[in-house]
């Protein structure tokens, strides 16, 4: 519908447009070939003698690609950064029970009983603790294994693949096997205690407060720590065998040479696990809700269970709302800094 | 030069710009109305997706107006079964009526809060649904999303049948607009015969929630059983718990007083039955945070637990166990100190605003008001029916004295746990606090929450 208006100003340009399809092309893909040139060549030779604005359009890959992004891109624009904008807007009104939102006095008070409001700061605390006890751990553990992995050990594939596998399952799942493995009477974890004499430290690991987050952060741990191992695994295979020899022969000991050489180079795959950690993290939702249902207590609440709570058991929507706003705020704060680094090293 | 060349890039790409975006509409018209394409087939997908996680079947199975779509949580055993044997009569008495069963099972409850509160948002709601009577149904008589049904349904035969206590709940903004259709009692202690004989507590005399305490103590010392089968892993049996104790340390009156929201005139009482509650956590099972109130129920089953305080739901599970005889294996008293009481848990059907099928939803909500429906659904779902004028042949000897009991009682005060009592937002909070002190036993915070929850 609109070919007619755009093919004027389009005709009226002809000099420049082919000269930069045709410089831009090949610079674009470098690794194409002769077949790719070779190909590009008859369009562009046509599109300098008498470029018809249909083979314009056709050449422009702004918008030969459009109906591929341009589609999706909208789609992604409404259902998600305009859902987003909606809560934000929703949160500054009053909504409460099953009415419309009412739209027309717009306030800041949510986010004020937020900051009033002691099961807030109890599940903000601990989505901080988990986030950074379960970032930190889940990296040194997949570190470790990684190197342990890497020194070409037997059966290195099928250790690999087990210690993977507990990624794959849902959270679901792994929750109600770790309430089973916690369970005070019956569980593997107190069973093992008792038998190795330490009897005196078996507790009830998912009812007292003082352990609960701690044994959620485990839990996890289990789960992710096998994404960690085969991220740094990778990096570490990326390391030449080079530097473990040119260290070795400077007589670095092994601790050394992975603590000064081999380590610093895994800031890459540590960003980008630790990245995907945090998401997780933020995300713990499922595992929560299946041990404990909304109410998961102060000692182990965290922020989604508590938006979730808040909105869908007690229907004050906007109050939800406030906490979505918050949790999106602590996602945007640690993938924010990662983009914008990425972006600086050109790496995005 | 480069000025010129600017001047005429800017140009170009503004063109270009407006060229660009008048496609990207046009080809996103296109890609939304085609509904083929990759792209768009997936955004459509997902969209009615995200809309049937709320407004469930009615897509697939609109048959017009006449269609009764029904949506429930009695999806497991027992339930489900009582829930067919409803349906089957409502078939029986209305062939012409075509019943669209949509079950929302899960959270005891919670799932269908979520799916019924989207549908109701959108305007959308299903021809009925089940629903705690009470406090739980002020979020929509407050919106006026509930039709007034004292007139259509509630007829004078039929409000003859029914106690006040429970009238009144069917009733929360002074209009009918429910039909409960079964009762459980929530103020049982049940309890394993032979486990007492071997302990030597005789449970028809002990007197009040102090009482039981001193009983749990000769269980401890005289047997190896559990003295009490509770759960503290999710915190709604805490809070009946609770309410019971609060019940029998201070009555009837005191509660209902409470539940208007006037904490600070009972702190003593509120604080002394939180204090009981914490003495009692000490004869709960080890293993309390970590199991389901039907895995303690197993261990009562199994004589390794004496007591348990619990709806007379848990009576089903007596039923089923092998060996197990009313009387002779397992018995129940009234919690002690509510005599007379009968702590009621309610559900009930009503009739939604914008009904979908209004003629049919009338004559389900007649039905199920009907001796009928009642005698059908409660024997197997375990509870008694609201009308005291249902025979009581098929419902065995446990519920023929439950219903005796129901009708001799003196007052059928509504539970806080199970919704009737306190709107959801209140209850939510006191579930929140009582998640709290399963873990810490902290009474001076727990009475902080109670407090501020109203």
């Amino acid at each position: 519908m609109s070919s007619p208006s755009s093919a004027a100003p389009h005709r009226g340009d002809s000099d420049d447009a082919p000269d930069e399809q045709g410089g831009s092309e090949p610079a674009t893909r470098t690794d194409g070939g002769a077949v790719v040139d070779g190909a590009d060549e008859p369009a562009v030779a046509t599109g300098q003698t008498k470029p018809s604005w249909l083979a314009r359009v056709q050449q422009s890959s702004f918008l030969e690609s459009l109906p591929f992004w341009g589609p999706p891109g909208l789609l992604v624009l409404l259902f998600v950064y305009g859902a987003i904008a909606w809560n934000f807007v929703i949160s500054l009104t009053g909504w409460e029970g099953l009415g419309a939102p009412d739209y027309s006095s717009l306030s800041a008070e949510m986010y004020a009983r937020l900051l009033s409001d002691p099961s807030f700061y109890a599940a903000f605390r601990n989505t901080l603790v988990l986030l950074v006890a379960f970032t930190a751990l889940s990296l040194v553990v997949g570190l470790l294994v990684a190197i342990l992995l890497d020194q070409q050990i037997r059966f290195e594939n099928t250790v690999r693949t087990i210690y993977l596998l507990p990624m794959s399952l849902s959270f679901v799942v792994t929750a109600i096997f770790w309430s089973w493995m916690y369970n005070p009477r019956i569980g593997l974890v107190n069973e093992v205690l008792r038998s190795l004499g330490l009897g005196g430290l078996t507790q009830a690991w998912l009812s007292d407060p003082q352990f609960k987050l701690g044994a959620i952060v485990f839990a996890l741990m289990w789960q992710f720590s096998g994404y960690c191992m085969v991220v740094y695994l990778a990096g570490l295979r990326a390391i030449p065998d080079a530097q473990y020899e040119a260290a070795r022969i400077d007589g670095a000991s092994t601790i050394r040479l992975y603590w000064r050489v081999i380590v610093p180079q895994l800031r890459a795959s540590t960003m980008s696990a630790a990245v995907v950690l945090v998401v997780f993290a933020l995300k713990a939702f499922d595992f929560l809700f299946v041990l404990f249902g909304v109410n998961p207590g102060e000692s182990a609440d965290i922020l989604s269970v508590m938006m979730y709570r808040v909105a869908f058991d007690r229907i004050q929507w906007a109050y939800g709302s406030a906490v979505a706003m918050v949790l999106f705020a602590m996602a945007l704060g640690v993938i924010g800094p990662y983009l914008f680094v990425q972006y600086r090293r050109g790496e995005l | 030069m480069p000025r010129d060349n600017r001047s005429d890039d800017e140009a170009m790409t503004r063109r270009r710009y407006v060229a660009g975006a008048g496609t990207v509409a046009a080809a996103g018209l296109a890609g939304c109305s085609g509904g083929g394409g990759g792209g768009s087939s997936d955004g459509e997908s997902s969209g009615s997706d995200t809309e049937d996680g709320g407004s469930s079947e009615t897509g697939g199975d609109d048959t017009g107006g006449t269609a009764l779509e029904i949506v429930h949580w009695w999806t497991a055993g027992g339930e489900q079964d009582a829930y067919q044997a409803l349906l089957d009569g409502f078939r029986e008495a209305h062939p012409d009526v075509e019943v669209v069963d949509n079950p929302a099972p899960g959270g005891a409850g919670s799932a269908i809060d979520t799916v019924i509160q989207n549908r109701v948002i959108d305007g959308e709601p299903p021809s009925t649904f089940q629903i705690w009577p009470g406090q739980a149904l002020t979020p929509y008589t407050d919106e006026g999303l509930l039709e007034p049904i004292g007139e259509s349904v509630w007829d004078d035969e039929m409000r003859a049948a029914y106690l006040d206590g429970v009238l009144d709940l069917a009733q929360p903004a002074g209009n009918l607009v429910a039909v409960p259709i079964n009762i459980h009692r929530l103020n049982n202690l049940f309890y394993n015969v032979s486990v007492l004989e071997d302990a030597g507590v005789d449970p028809t005399t002990i007197d009040g929630p102090q009482g039981l305490l001193e009983a749990m103590e000769t269980v401890a010392a005289e047997t190896d059983a559990t003295p009490m089968a509770h759960q503290t892993q999710a915190p709604w049996s805490s809070l009946q718990l609770w309410e019971s104790v609060f019940l029998g340390q201070t009555g009837v009156d005191p509660y209902q007083t409470l539940l208007e929201g006037d904490v600070a005139s009972f702190e003593d009482e509120v604080r002394s039955a939180l204090d009981t509650m914490a003495a009692y956590a000490e004869y709960f099972p080890e293993d309390a945070g970590s199991i389901s109130w039907d895995q303690g129920n197993n261990d009562v089953i199994a004589g390794d637990a004496a007591f348990l305080h619990q709806g007379d739901w848990a009576a089903g599970q007596y039923g089923s166990a092998e060996d197990f005889a009313f009387g002779e294996d397992w018995d129940m008293v009234p919690f002690p100190g509510t005599d007379g009481v009968y702590h009621s848990v309610i559900d009930s059907f009503v009739f939604p605003t914008n009904n979908p099928s209004p003629e049919a939803t009338e004559a389900f909500l007649n039905y199920a008001g009907s001796v009928d429906a009642q005698e059908r659904f409660n024997p197997i779902k375990g509870s008694i029916p609201p009308r005291t004028d249902v025979p009581m042949d098929a419902f065995g000897d446990f519920l023929s004295r439950q219903f005796e009991d129901f009708q001799n009682s003196d007052a059928q005060p509504p539970t806080i746990a199970h919704g009737t009592g306190v709107a959801p937002a209140i209850q939510s909070s006191l579930s929140e606090t009582f998640a709290n002190f399963n873990g810490s036993l902290d009474v001076d915070q727990a009475y902080r929450g109670i407090r501020d929850a109203f």
